[in-house]
């Protein structure tokens, strides 16, 4: 295998990353002293040199590295430029977060690096080999960081679910890999496409399909998706539902596109995922609806949006659209994942900024919106956007993509599947507009005690609301960077 | 007379899978279903090394085989801290008992 | 059927078991036969370290055992890549031995942190 310095240097973010994370985990044995802060910076820092490295390799055509293993091309620079974004969120979430519960540690950061190292690998892999080496490097740490915060009991009960979920679903993914090998005799995802099967394909591609669905909780594979979001501390619901979803989705759409293009396998797998999408969108909205837990609710709504964003996956099969089409869905979905990872990762630390401290029965209620209107106005303005991004509202980001993605659906021919997008985005008008209601129109309980107000969390309310407002008034730089970077996966 | 083939080695391969599914599926005890999720992993193991040695040749499916090896230990490792951690709030690891989050 | 040639190629196996089991069974009996019989007081707990032989096996263990077990998993598979890597250590050349040479520093990093960490400390 032909190694050059070339191809390492194409690595440049995740090595940073990972150089990071190794950093952050000597100065917590060697440096940890009563004030970590530094590490927060550190770590932030980090994130960002890796965002930069992956906004400087853009331009430079599509590059295969380590003689096929991985790929440079502008989707996977693309995709690791949000999921970097999606990290520098948590990193300062987590400083915010975690500093008054005296809870600030290297490893959460050095987790936290790893994770995103893995993602940033995983939206690269051109092989199921490396495939498997980047999903296990980004749920593994993933696992340990539900389990980071045990103050009670329920993240310890999340991270053990989450872990053995992940686990079988990593397993199922696993056997659907090797029944592909058998099939072809290749792992490289171009080899796949060019050798080709009969039977034993089919059953390895469902249950390669089955593997990262449960990873990105498309129903009916998302019953742990609630319970691991609203156990874990709410950082890390916030890197979970944004860096693990958008790395998995880039992953799967790669291999859908690249590995199993071919019409007469496109034919089969297209059917599939509109099912999948039908559902998720279907359910997710539903079952969001009866929450009064708003993280519970963000729980359903981020499976809601793994739905709009199979929609753009099933619009970008080969098999129906041309290849016009086939860039469109490409770019619709990179663009709602980079405008979900702004909306979502914001909308988390809305919640982290309500949390009290100490022990509290009902922490994420409803009611904590009450009357935040008058006590943090600015806070409340921020998250009403935040929520009218989730719910797709113009002028904010979240309603462009939802209208790109649909958009994209009926250009492939998919004209039934965004109607029901549509009219599912309209039962989630519902359950987020209650929010930015409760927080304008009720007085705050009597007795209720406020939170501390904590700077970076206020930092993340303004600034991923000004991104959102932002992107939603003047979107062409967004929509022409993803629609550039579509020249991807193996033609 | 008797051949092992290709089919024998898929034979225990699927039986493997089979058995890890019904141990995650049925299993009460935590350390119970981690190993049901490792009998998954290595049925995926003697496929990739069957498939590699008898239909195409060639070292791929060994080396598969081997990172596979290596990427459970790490996970083993991670999902027996966090059972360890369950287990110092709750005194039992029957995952049945270990439930306080709702649905 | 089995036919005689076919048989004969598992005429090795059959007699590596045969050795084996005449081996274990001789051993026993030499033992049993010749071995002074004393097997009381200090000759039955075990010698130095480990726990009790005698009892339910279903005793707590320690956790410390769990963790130093579940450190020595890590480190002692990490170590199957080493084995490909020294096979093919001259064609692999200068890249190889960085590469290796990068592995194995990440791994000692873990390894410091273990130990500052205090997870290796038995006392404590």
């Amino acid at each position: 295998m032909p190694v050059s310095l070339a191809d390492i240097l194409a690595l440049l973010p995740e090595i940073l990353l990972s150089l990071g994370a190794l950093l952050l985990m000597m100065t917590e044995v060697f440096l940890a002293g009563a004030r970590r802060g530094y590490q927060a910076l550190l770590a932030a820092l980090f994130t960002a040199a890796a965002f930069a490295a992956f906004l400087a390799q853009r331009g430079g055509g599509p590059r295969v590295l380590f003689g096929g293993f991985a790929v440079s091309d502008g989707f996977a620079l693309f995709a690791g430029a949000t999921i970097c974004a999606g990290l520098l969120v948590t990193v300062v979430l987590g400083a915010g977060f975690l500093a008054p519960r005296s809870a600030e540690r290297g490893e959460f950061y050095a987790l936290a690096l790893l994770a995103a190292a893995g993602m940033c690998l995983l939206v690269r892999a051109e092989d199921l080999l490396f495939v498997f080496i980047a999903l296990e490097l980004m749920s593994v740490p993933t696992y340990a960081l539900v389990a980071y915060l045990r103050t009670g009991d329920r993240p310890s009960e999340a991270a053990f679910k989450y872990f053995l979920l992940g686990a079988f679903s990593s397993a199922l993914f696993l056997y659907g890999a090797a029944l592909v090998f058998g099939a072809t005799g290749r792992t490289s995802l171009s080899g796949i496409a060019a050798a080709g099967g009969g039977k034993l394909l089919l059953a390895g591609l469902a249950l390669v399909i089955a593997g990262l669905s449960f990873k990105i909780a498309a129903v009916p594979f998302h019953m742990w998706a609630p319970d691991v979001y609203e156990g874990a501390s709410t950082p890390v619901t916030a890197f979970m539902a944004v860096g693990v979803k958008a790395a998995s989705f880039a992953v799967l759409t790669r291999i859908l596109v690249t590995a199993f293009g071919a019409p007469a396998l496109a034919a089969v797998w297209q059917p599939l995922v509109v099912a999948l999408a039908l559902l998720t969108m279907v359910f997710g909205n539903l079952l969001a609806l009866t929450q009064r837990n708003v993280k519970r609710m963000l729980a359903y709504s981020s499976v809601a949006h793994a739905g709009y964003l199979l929609v753009a996956v099933a619009a970008a099969s080969r098999g129906f659209s041309g290849p016009s089409a086939r860039g469109e869905a490409v770019s619709s979905l990179l663009f709602y994942l980079a405008a979900y990872t702004l909306t979502t990762a914001g909308a988390f630390g809305a919640l982290a900024a309500l949390e009290r401290m100490g022990p509290d029965p009902q922490p994420w209620d409803l009611d904590r919106f009450a009357g935040l209107a008058k006590r943090r106005p600015w806070a409340a303005a921020a998250t009403a956007m935040l929520m009218l991004s989730l719910a797709g509202i113009p002028p904010t980001v979240g309603f462009i993509g939802k209208l790109l993605v649909f958009k994209a659906a009926v250009d492939a021919g998919l004209v039934p599947l965004a109607i029901a997008g549509v009219l599912a985005s309209v039962v989630g008008l519902y359950y987020y507009l209650r929010v930015v209601v409760v927080m304008y129109m009720q007085p705050a309980p009597l007795g209720s005690v406020p939170t501390p107000a904590s700077w970076p969390l206020d930092l993340v309310l303004v600034a991923t609301a000004t991104l959102v407002l932002l992107f939603g008034l003047a979107p062409a730089g967004l929509a022409n960077a993803a629609l550039s970077s579509t020249g991807l996966l193996g033609g | 007379m008797l051949h092992v083939g290709l089919a024998h080695f898929l034979a225990v391969g699927a039986l493997l899978f089979a058995l890890g599914a019904y141990c995650v599926t049925t299993r009460k005890n935590a350390v119970g279903i981690l190993m049901g999720v490792e009998l998954i992993l290595n049925a995926a193991n003697v496929n990739f090394v069957a498939f590699g040695h008898y239909s195409w040749g060639g070292i791929h499916g060994q080396v598969f085989a081997l990172f596979v090896i290596v990427l459970a230990a790490a996970e083993a490792a991670v999902g027996l801290a966090i059972v360890l951690t369950l287990y110092r709030h709750y005194k039992t690891i029957d995952v049945t008992r270990a439930e306080r989050l709702e649905g | 059927m089995l036919a005689v040639s076919q048989l004969g190629s598992w005429l090795p196996i059959a007699l590596l078991f045969l050795v084996a089991a005449g081996l274990a069974l001789a051993l026993a009996s030499v033992s049993a036969l010749v071995g002074p019989r004393r097997a009381r007081g200090v000759h039955d707990e075990s010698f130095e370290c480990g726990s009790e032989a005698i009892g339910s096996a279903r005793e707590r263990f320690g956790v410390k055992f769990y963790v130093v077990a579940l450190l020595f998993i890590v480190f002692d598979v990490e170590g199957v890549f080493l084995y490909p890597w020294a096979v093919l250590f001259r064609e692999l050349a200068w890249p190889g031995l960085a590469a290796m040479g990068f592995f194995v520093a990440t791994l000692a990093i873990g390894l410091v942190y273990v130990w500052k960490k205090g997870a290796l400390d038995w006392e404590h």
